[in-house]
């Protein structure tokens, strides 16, 4: 006997539909009586009994599914076989999961000898704060419900208080944004203070040398330089050399010169290269890309041309931002008042120069905006990186030669087997913490500039 | 202003001259841009050539044909326990592997059973379940190759063992047939028999998961902004961090997972269950813009009408708003989760990037998904994994493009003009 928190969601969920059907019954009920008018529609009552069926039971759920592993452990720690267990420290926490899991049926037997007296005063206790839960959340919905059965009557105003809660379920979904948003500044902020401690701020920040191995902060250097400058060499540089004109000028001529026909089909299919998964591109980067490359670097006579080379990484991470260009480029280009194309036409201007010298220039803001948010996606991307791009940490502006970026670094820190107390993997929460920031500052600004110059033309 | 300039020669060889390079300007501005799309097509179509070209050999396999007769080397097992649901290990302790070895040693000569694959004698074990008769008589079994052999079957034989695999191929041996493990199995070390279900299954589940928790959580949020929030302070940092949250790098919500999920909350680690939740959190502002979008396009005279027959403002949002947007709201969910689908660096920050050779069983167990398996297959050594990566990037992009294709589908059906 086990504390399945989804089957008694689930069996709460019947309850609550018991419910719904035996409030809209009663409420048809009194409804059918001579001389009575129900305020609310008999749906309401139904509700509002599942609701108070449902709402106060899901809530002890949620709290006694938290609470009750702390309960289970402090029995077992508390019975006559515990008070053999060394008294802290990891070895501890080892046999105690391992004796919880044999307990509750995940693992068949024992790993740490150990573990084995523990078993059975587990597996009582969880037995025990099992039956405890399931009996008060049962209570709970019984009570709940039936207090609101016995509220139905024909003057009850049940559809406004289910309104309310209504209304209280769509605040909160739309605070969900707010605490992801808070839940990624206070844990990127919370470990990155935790790697400040040990690594100074400026260090991450100025140094040269980054070469993190042994995940002790006296032996290791966290120099971000490194890597800022290969994010910006592989996301700023080399992608946009290919992303911007290319994305330019597929927008011109799907705005200006294509025919209905042919931009109807041509655009979704060029927004397959943006819907192609990351992981996808760096394979092919990686397996395709990368190889033709650094035979083409070796006919050149570039010295140590490398298979895993920043620009393998930059050109397919450029295509892939190609539609993103494109689509911004495009919208702003139509947002250009029809008036001033004609009067440029007018004027005998050919449509190229029209293009050029009226149509780009007023639509710039909008296209600046479109390539920021192309940057701040090329500095985040990560698969294309990791493939394609290499780990090792050059300060080289040779685009034949293997960089590593932020997005690459933090993977790696994290990936290894290592203590999440070390230095390496909090410095991946810093280093996430310096994205997070460059990325926001990027998206900021490139929504300024748009709207900006979207309210240049209304 | 100068009125005593002569008129311009629109004749005049030099203006002439001017016009046809201003014209042959156009041309060339033109051609650039057509050169542009003709140039990301290309590149889209060499992606998919190259995919299909190395992927399409990963759903076949080379077999051999190997004679095994029972009578000769009898297989010591009693009939009536390998309907048990322990007969895999009954099979196995009874030395089924030794003598599917001897059987290919002799039948392919020296060396015989290094041409087949080192779990072959897994696919007899499965035949022997099916028909216990097999057992009494001889039998020729279509073996998985070995991978070397596989790809030389497929590629051309060089070397030693290529005029083994030619000599075979001479003696009608080899066969190539559809490689149904590589739809049934999960991961293994041994190209002949991993498979994709496994990852194809911690998808599914993921994905299934970030839909429960993303789709009502999104269309809710957007139906708050869009139908009853006032304009204040708290409406404007709710937008704010939406479409911020929309543009974050997907890694951070792996950091956030991390940090969250499996640090402070300790839910269980590399299972679809948290990696479900964080792409929950990653598509659910896609949703809420997406949605924002539909319920905004729904016109104010649909809501004036309710509210003028005595609809309560709930009433006319769930009764005759939601349902008008829901198509718009469905085609934007459809494209957040085909992005959720083949996402991997979130994911790769919160353990799944582990190997997993069994098909996860629930929400909570370890398990994988199928861009992680591409890129797990792309790091490794075998060559036989190549075909398999391009093989499983091939259904990856099936399915999202099938998902991508519903969804236009669904747009230009309900698209409505009011």
């Amino acid at each position: 006997m086990t504390f399945n928190a989804a089957a008694l969601l689930l069996l709460i969920a019947g309850l609550a539909l018991i419910g719904w059907i035996a409030g809209r019954q009663r409420s048809n009920l009194l409804a059918g009586r001579a001389g009575t008018k129900l305020h609310s529609r008999p749906q309401y009552h139904g509700w509002y009994v599942a609701l108070w069926l449902f709402a106060p039971a899901a809530l002890f759920l949620a709290v006694w599914s938290s609470v009750s592993p702390g309960l289970i452990t402090n029995q077992v720690l508390a019975s006559e076989a515990a008070q053999s267990l060394p008294s802290f420290g990891f070895e501890r926490g080892a046999i105690l999961s391992d004796a919880r899991s044999v307990a509750l049926g995940q693992q068949e037997a024992v790993r740490l000898p150990a573990a084995a007296p523990l078993v059975q005063p587990y597996a009582d206790a969880a037995h025990k704060y099992a039956w405890i839960g399931i009996a008060a959340m049962l209570a709970l919905a019984l009570a709940g419900g039936l207090y609101a059965f016995t509220r139905i009557k024909p003057d009850f105003r049940a559809r406004t208080r289910v309104e309310r809660i209504v209304m209280a379920v769509l605040l909160v979904a739309s605070l969900v944004a707010i605490l992801t948003t808070f839940g990624i500044v206070l844990s990127l902020l919370f470990e990155s203070i935790r790697f400040f401690q040990l690594v100074s701020p400026a260090e991450l920040l100025f140094g040269t040398n980054w070469a993190p191995t042994s995940g002790a902060p006296v032996d290791d250097t966290f120099g971000g330089i490194p890597l800022f400058w290969g994010t910006v060499l592989i996301g700023a540089i080399i992608a946009m050399i290919v992303a911007i004109p290319i994305g330019m000028m597929t927008a011109v001529y799907l705005t200006q010169y294509a025919a209905p026909v042919v931009r109807r089909w041509v655009k979704p299919i060029l927004e397959i290269l943006a819907g192609v998964p990351t992981v996808v591109y760096g394979y092919f980067a990686a397996l395709t890309v990368a190889p033709a490359l650094r035979e083409f670097a070796v006919m050149l006579g570039i010295p140590n041309a490398s298979t895993e080379s920043a620009l393998a990484a930059g050109i397919v991470m450029g295509v892939m931002i190609i539609p993103f260009v494109s689509s911004m480029a495009d919208d702003s280009i139509n947002a250009v008042p029809q008036a001033m194309r004609d009067g440029s036409l007018a004027l005998g201007a050919t449509p190229n120069e029209t293009i050029r010298q009226v149509l780009i220039p007023a639509a710039l803001p909008g296209v600046m905006g479109g390539i920021l948010l192309a940057v701040s996606r090329a500095i985040g991307e990560t698969m294309i990186v990791v493939m394609a791009a290499g780990l090792s940490a050059n300060l080289t502006a040779n685009p034949f030669a293997s960089v590593t970026t932020v997005t690459a670094q933090i993977v790696k820190l994290l990936t290894g087997d290592q203590e999440f107390d070390s230095a390496k993997t909090l410095a991946a929460f810093a280093l996430g913490l310096v994205l997070f920031i460059v990325t926001l500052l990027l998206n900021i600004a490139a929504l300024r500039i748009v709207k900006k110059y979207r309210e240049a033309y209304e | 202003m100068n009125r005593n300039t002569a008129p311009t020669d629109w004749k005049s060889a030099a203006m002439q001259k001017r016009i046809a390079g201003r014209y042959a300007a156009e041309r060339r501005f033109k051609f650039i841009g057509l050169g542009a799309v003709l140039l990301s097509g290309a590149f889209l179509a060499f992606l998919l050539f190259v995919m299909v070209g190395n992927g399409a050999r990963g759903f076949t396999y080379t077999n051999v044909a190997v004679p095994i007769d029972f009578k000769a080397m009898p297989l010591t097992v009693d009939k009536a326990r390998l309907g048990d649901a322990d007969a895999d290990q009954v099979i196995a302790n009874a030395g089924l592997a030794d003598i599917v070895a001897f059987a290919a040693d002799e039948a392919l000569g020296d060396g015989g059973s290094e041409l087949i694959s080192e779990n072959a004698w897994k696919e007899v074990r499965s035949a022997i379940k099916a028909d216990p008769a097999l057992l009494d008589r001889e039998t020729v079994f279509e073996l998985p190759a070995d991978s070397a052999v596989d790809i030389m079957a497929k590629e051309g034989a060089r070397g030693a063992l290529g005029a083994k695999v030619d000599a075979l191929e001479k003696d009608g041996k080899l066969s190539t047939g559809i490689h149904w493990p590589f739809f049934k199995n999960a991961d293994a070390t041994d190209p002949a028999v991993a498979g994709i279900w496994g990852a194809l299954k911690g998808s599914v589940l993921t994905i299934f998961i970030a839909f429960l928790i993303a789709f009502p959580t999104g269309v809710l949020a957007a139906l708050y902004l869009e139908e009853y929030a006032a304009k204040n302070r708290w409406t404007d940092l709710i937008e704010v961090s939406i479409n911020n949250l929309a543009a974050v790098p997907s890694i951070i919500f792996g950091l956030l997972a991390l940090a969250v999920f499996i640090n402070w909350f300790g839910i269980c680690q590399a299972s679809p269950l948290v990696g479900g939740l964080t792409l929950a959190l990653m598509t659910m502002p896609v949703i809420v813009i997406a949605s924002r979008n539909a319920i905004k396009s729904v016109p104010p005279s649909i809501r004036d009408a309710a509210l003028g027959v005595g609809a309560s403002p709930v009433q006319v949002v769930f009764h005759h708003v939601l349902p008008l947007a829901l198509p718009g709201i469905l085609t934007g969910t459809i494209i957040g989760m085909a992005r959720a689908l083949g996402e991997t660096a979130p994911l790769l920050l919160i353990g799944m990037r582990a190997f997993i050779g069994d098909v996860p069983g629930g929400v909570c167990s370890p398990s994988t998904v199928l861009p992680m398996q591409i890129f797990l297959w792309s790091d490794e050594v075998d060559r036989g994994f190549v075909e398999k990566t391009s093989a499983a990037i091939i259904v990856l992009l099936i399915v999202l493009l099938s998902m991508n294709a519903f969804a236009i589908y669904l747009r230009n059906k309900f698209e409505k003009r009011w």
